[in-house]
């Protein structure tokens, strides 16, 4: 065991856990936090996408020792209100459906944002082809990312 | 095409205008091993038959899925033994570093992921960038070794750097593939060596 | 009568609910009867509790079935906040706890969420409003046809006095409840038929939605359960030294879970953290007692299956004229094997349970699409009483018929009372993926001839795994599914037809996966009817249109035509169709296919039409048709399970690919306007799109696609 100082949705974390204890089950298990999902453990999913100093990292093959002394964004601090332009995004296109993925293709389509503030279609399957959706909502994904890149970003943010 | 190729005199005058260019593989260049830095401080004794000849066995490790699947002809890296295009189809990014929410490091590691079919890691996991490629996949030895020597194709690197870069971590993570991945098809001290003889020897390209 | 302030609170489920409507079906096939809470114990029956007004005007809808994507999370508060007439943002609705005895049949499948219970909530909603409007009439003491009931008031027309639902539920509970109310008309919702936005979109933004695996209980601890690789048997012996030395590993027992009428064992490491039990079992050594099932591979199932449809004619599920002797003498016939694959239901959400077993209770929270089943069989198998096993339901990330299944929270409460404690199993992707049940993979044997531009003999033979066979179903007995997803009224024009089930039987078990045998029957029947246009000279929609003479179809076939522009398509240029009927639900679906300038196939695009009749939701339909189109291009295209040796193959997303965004075409929706009663949604879109593909396939290259799953990179 050892003590992992880290800040995680903005509040200073000091967590006793084993080192090699994947960051997704630390989150969860430890922190508490259970909006990130375990989908496959090996980084075929993106189910538990987090963001590791802004970096959409796939938590489930991320040891916890390497967010020591480092930022955690999880979805639960995307926004303060459920209010991120992508958050929002989902909400009018009504993209999810079972919705257990969705944590982490809005984790990953924010980096996205970020980064590109206007994608084109090529852009957002490049970024987002690493989040599985069972249900098949991806068109709506898309749909949806576009819709966010076009509305204001004055929100609450927590990054 | 004549097989008449000074390649080493190339890499020393070019080098000298392109050294200060700072690429982000030379950033790699901070591993040591002796094999290679002893090979570097031998007498260079030009011989195109030995350097061809030690080619052949460096060509057979480049173009192993260890070394190819990071040095892929299109923008998305392979992956298997197979070399496959990469699961998921992750593109380069202008610094060979991944793009938006699938950069290389989001799920490549410092370290190996344990397990089967789980990412293998490095610090520096990374493609060549956009405005260097250093393609192996689809080169022949003659295009492949003309390749390598030229630093306009090569990151940049004079013959001293290109001997070290025998023993770059990311060149050394090839050996520790993670679970599940065959080896290079030689051991990195032979591979060393053969491509130290075929630079000292003259860095000569086979007959194309 | 009176009834006991504790009673009606037992009975209602929540205290504060003053006004309580519900339905019960007294007998199969009967019609529903409409009781308040307060009569149902003197019916003798525990009624369907569905609405609760309360004193201030809160409704809450208890839904009986489990919310996993298809939108029963919305659907049921449309239905009823249409009716009730307040407004959609003021229902509550929640999840009832697993009761077959309150709620009947709650098995959230077969796409029968809303068609399985509209009439009976919209009417059961129309009749909680005429009550409150009566209730107002008789405080104001004027005529009830003066009155209407509006967002949650109930208003006095001539005057415009205005009361509250909340002021009015007293009275209202006290009123006889009115028979034969009058329903609105389609033309008159507000709500129904509109594409509404879904209650449960907001939770699952922002991590807030409790899946299975969040629920979480004080005192949890985690399980996970290494089981037999193949699929059936024993643990004859295990070493759990290793694992026992990981800290936060507390126990290691032996447990077992029913899979129909087998028992599978396993090991089960129980520590603090998912990841130490995860560790734990990654330690186990366990030897396997497999003797007495057989280690098949996947090469040595399909030869089987190939064999018994060559030699073999099997049950006759159906049998019109005589079709053998046409195809006997016919100088040219058709004559063609279709072969599908094993596929695994793969919901994002990996199977998991959490349960508490107490000396006088086993309360189970899960994702779970039959919270019935789960009360009833662990009732039976660990001997509790029914009414102690309390089974919750989260929601389900994913369920396409997996998660209607009673194997993991069965597991889960047995470790729970060998620990003596609250437990979590969690199910690794690996176990969620090579522990089946899987849908079956089966061989079709299609034999037919064309006579005159028409269909003068039709021969279906299938030999593929029964799933009834896993739940008693009589094995002398024809599969009852062996035509689900082809269309009916092709029995009253094809009039030498045969369909026949030839038994086939495998270890590894079998169950539903999205829209069941139609998921493998359409492949087979669509692409055979499309190899019999072609053999005719026909156009293929008008070749289907030809031999189904039934107005409602036709028109879908004008829509199909209509949207897809397919009269105005050129020869060869890579356009096929489909079309399929499963859960009262008819989806026709038209795919247009090219190559790129790299010589790769690609499609371009894809037009699917529904006919679901009366409806609810569009945009649910059309999320559902849009992921069922989706699941239907990853099984024919990207994934199948395969064994070897008796073991499944793939073992994770790393080789069992599911498709991406990459890969995912141009949709387009179309629903058919009409009055007809509603169909399923949740399945239906699903079977068409195989077929359509090769069939699309076929006109662009000429090449037939008879196997599943193919790779378009190759064709």
């Amino acid at each position: 065991m050892a003590i992992i100082k880290c800040n995680i949705n903005g509040r200073e974390q000091s967590l006793d856990v084993d080192p090699q204890m994947p960051l997704l089950w630390a989150i969860r298990d430890v922190v508490g936090l259970k909006g990130t999902k375990y989908g496959c453990g090996v980084a075929q999913c993106g189910a538990c996408t987090v963001h590791l100093n802004g970096e959409a990292v796939r938590s489930c093959v991320t040891k916890v020792s390497r967010i020591s002394g480092q930022k955690v964004v999880t979805i639960e601090g995307l926004s303060a209100n459920n209010d991120h332009p992508v958050q929002r995004a989902w909400q009018e296109i009504d993209v999810p459906q079972c919705g257990y993925c969705h944590s982490g293709q809005i984790m990953s389509a924010a980096v996205l944002l970020r980064e590109n503030p206007n994608p084109t279609d090529e852009d957002i399957d490049t970024a987002m082809a690493g989040n599985i959706c069972r249900c098949g909502t991806y068109l709506r994904i898309r749909k949806a990312i576009h819709l966010a890149a076009g509305m204001d970003r004055k929100v609450g943010r927590n990054e | 095409m004549p097989f008449k190729t000074i390649y080493l005199l190339a890499i020393l005058l070019s080098a000298m205008g392109i050294l200060a260019t700072t690429f982000t593989t030379n950033a790699t260049l901070r591993s040591t091993t002796s094999a290679a830095e002893s090979a570097t401080d031998a007498p260079v004794k030009k011989d195109s038959a030995t350097s061809v000849k030690a080619f052949a066995n460096v060509y057979k490790v480049l173009m192993s899925p260890r070394c190819m699947n990071c040095h892929p002809a299109g923008d998305v890296p392979l992956q298997g033994d197979d070399s496959h295009l990469h699961t998921m189809a992750p593109r380069r990014g202008t610094d060979g570093k991944g793009l938006y929410a699938m950069k290389c490091s989001n799920c490549h590691q410092p370290t190996n992921t344990p397990g089967l079919h789980t990412p293998p890691g490095n610090p520096n996991w990374h493609l060549p960038p956009a405005a260097m490629k250093m393609v192996f996949e689809g080169r022949t030895p003659h295009q492949l070794a003309k390749q390598l020597a030229d630093p306009k194709q090569n990151g940049g690197k004079n013959m001293e750097q290109l001997l070290e870069h025998a023993n770059d971590e990311l060149v050394l993570a090839g050996w520790n593939p993670g679970e599940g991945r065959t080896l290079p098809p030689m051991s990195h001290a032979e591979f060393a060596k053969a491509w130290t003889t075929w630079i000292k020897a003259g860095a000569y390209a086979p007959k194309p | 009568m009176t009834v006991s302030r504790r009673n009606f609170l037992k009975i209602s489920g929540m205290a504060g609910a003053v006004f309580s409507l519900g339905f019960y079906v007294p007998k199969h096939g009967e019609g529903a009867k409409i009781v308040k809470a307060a009569e149902a114990e003197n019916f003798g029956v525990e009624m369907n509790a569905w609405i609760h007004i309360d004193t201030s005007g809160k409704v809450t809808i208890f839904s009986h079935r489990a919310e996993m994507g298809q939108g029963v999370y919305q659907a049921i508060p449309q239905m009823v906040a249409e009716e009730l007439e307040v407004n959609l943002d003021e229902v509550n609705i929640v999840f009832a706890k697993g009761d077959q005895k309150k709620y009947g049949n709650q098995i959230t499948g077969g796409s029968s969420t809303v068609r399985g219970s509209y009439k009976n909530l919209l009417n059961l909603s129309a009749t909680a409003r005429e009550m409150l409007i009566q209730a107002a009439a008789a405080n104001w003491n004027v005529a009830k046809a003066d009155c209407y009931a509006e967002a949650g008031h109930v208003i006095h027309k001539p005057s415009g006095k205005k009361a509250n639902y909340g002021e009015l539920v007293v009275d209202a509970s006290k009123l006889e409840t009115p028979k034969n109310v009058v329903l609105k008309k389609r033309s008159e919702y507000k709500l129904i038929g509109k594409p509404m936005l879904r209650q449960d979109t907001k939770l699952k933004t922002n991590g807030t939605a409790t899946f299975g695996l969040d629920k979480q209980i004080p005192g949890m601890l985690y399980a996970a359960v290494e089981r037999n690789p193949r699929l059936r048997g024993k643990v004859k012996s295990f070493d759990d030294s290793a694992a026992r030395k990981i800290p936060g590993v507390k126990y290691v027992v032996k447990t077992r879970m029913g899979v129909f009428n087998t028992y599978r064992e396993g090991v089960a490491v129980v520590a603090d953290s998912t990841w130490a039990a995860l560790q734990g079992k990654k330690a186990l050594k366990v030897v396997w007692d497999d003797s007495g099932f057989e280690h098949l591979s996947t090469d040595e199932i399909y030869k089987r299956q190939r064999e018994a449809l060559q030699t073999q004619e099997g049950l006759s599920f159906k049998k019109q004229g005589d079709p053998a002797a046409i195809i006997a003498q016919a100088p040219k016939k058709l004559d063609v094997m279709y072969e599908t694959p094993y596929q695994y239901h793969s919901c994002m959400e990996p199977l998991n349970c959490v349960a508490h077993y107490q000396p006088d209770k086993l309360e189970i929270w899960g994702p779970i699409q039959a919270p019935d089943w789960v009360q009833d069989y662990i009732s039976k198998e660990m001997n509790i009483p029914r009414e102690k096993v309390i089974v919750n339901m989260t929601f389900l990330g994913g369920g396409f018929g997996r998660k209607a299944f009673m194997d993991y929270p069965h597991e889960a409460s047995v470790i729970s009372k060998e620990v003596g404690a609250p437990i979590q199993v969690i199910w690794t992707r690996e176990d969620d993926a090579t522990q089946g049940p899987y849908r079956p993979g089966i061989t079709y044997r299609c034999e037919g001839v064309v006579d005159n531009g028409e269909i003068s003999a039709f021969k279906v033979k299938l030999a593929g795994q029964n799933v009834s066979h896993w739940q008693g179903g009589k094995k002398d007995a024809p599969n009852r599914s062996a035509s689900e997803g082809f269309l009916k009224p092709y029995f009253d024009t094809i009039k030498n037809l045969s369909i026949q089930d030839v038994p086939f039987e495998t270890p590894i078990p079998t169950m539903w996966w999205r829209s069941v045998y139609a998921s493998t029957n359409g492949f087979a029947y669509e692409s055979f009817l499309d190899e019999l246009a072609v053999e005719a000279g026909k156009d293929p929609l008008t070749f289907r249109r030809e031999h189904l003479k039934e107005e409602r179809l036709n028109k879908l076939i004008d829509k199909m035509e209509d949207v897809s522009g397919w009269k105005n398509r050129k020869a060869k240029e890579g356009y096929g169709t489909a079309i399929t009927e499963c859960f009262a639900s008819t989806v026709g679906q038209v795919v247009k296919v090219s190559r790129t300038a790299d010589g790769k196939l690609k499609i371009d695009h894809v037009w699917a039409v529904m006919d679901c009749g009366w409806y609810v939701n569009p945009d649910t339909i059309k999320a559902q048709i849009e992921g069922s189109i989706v699941m239907a291009l990853g099984a024919a295209t990207h994934h199948q399970v395969t064994f070897k040796d008796g073991i499944p193959v793939d073992k994770n997303f790393y080789s069992y690919q599911l498709p991406r965004i990459t890969d995912i075409p141009p949709i387009d929706i179309y629903i058919m306007e009409n009055d007809a009663d509603a169909g399923g949604v949740g399945e239906p879109g699903l079977p068409a799109f195989a077929p359509a593909l090769t069939n699309a396939i076929f006109d662009l290259t000429g090449k037939r696609i008879r196997k599943l799953p193919f790779d378009m990179a190759t064709v």
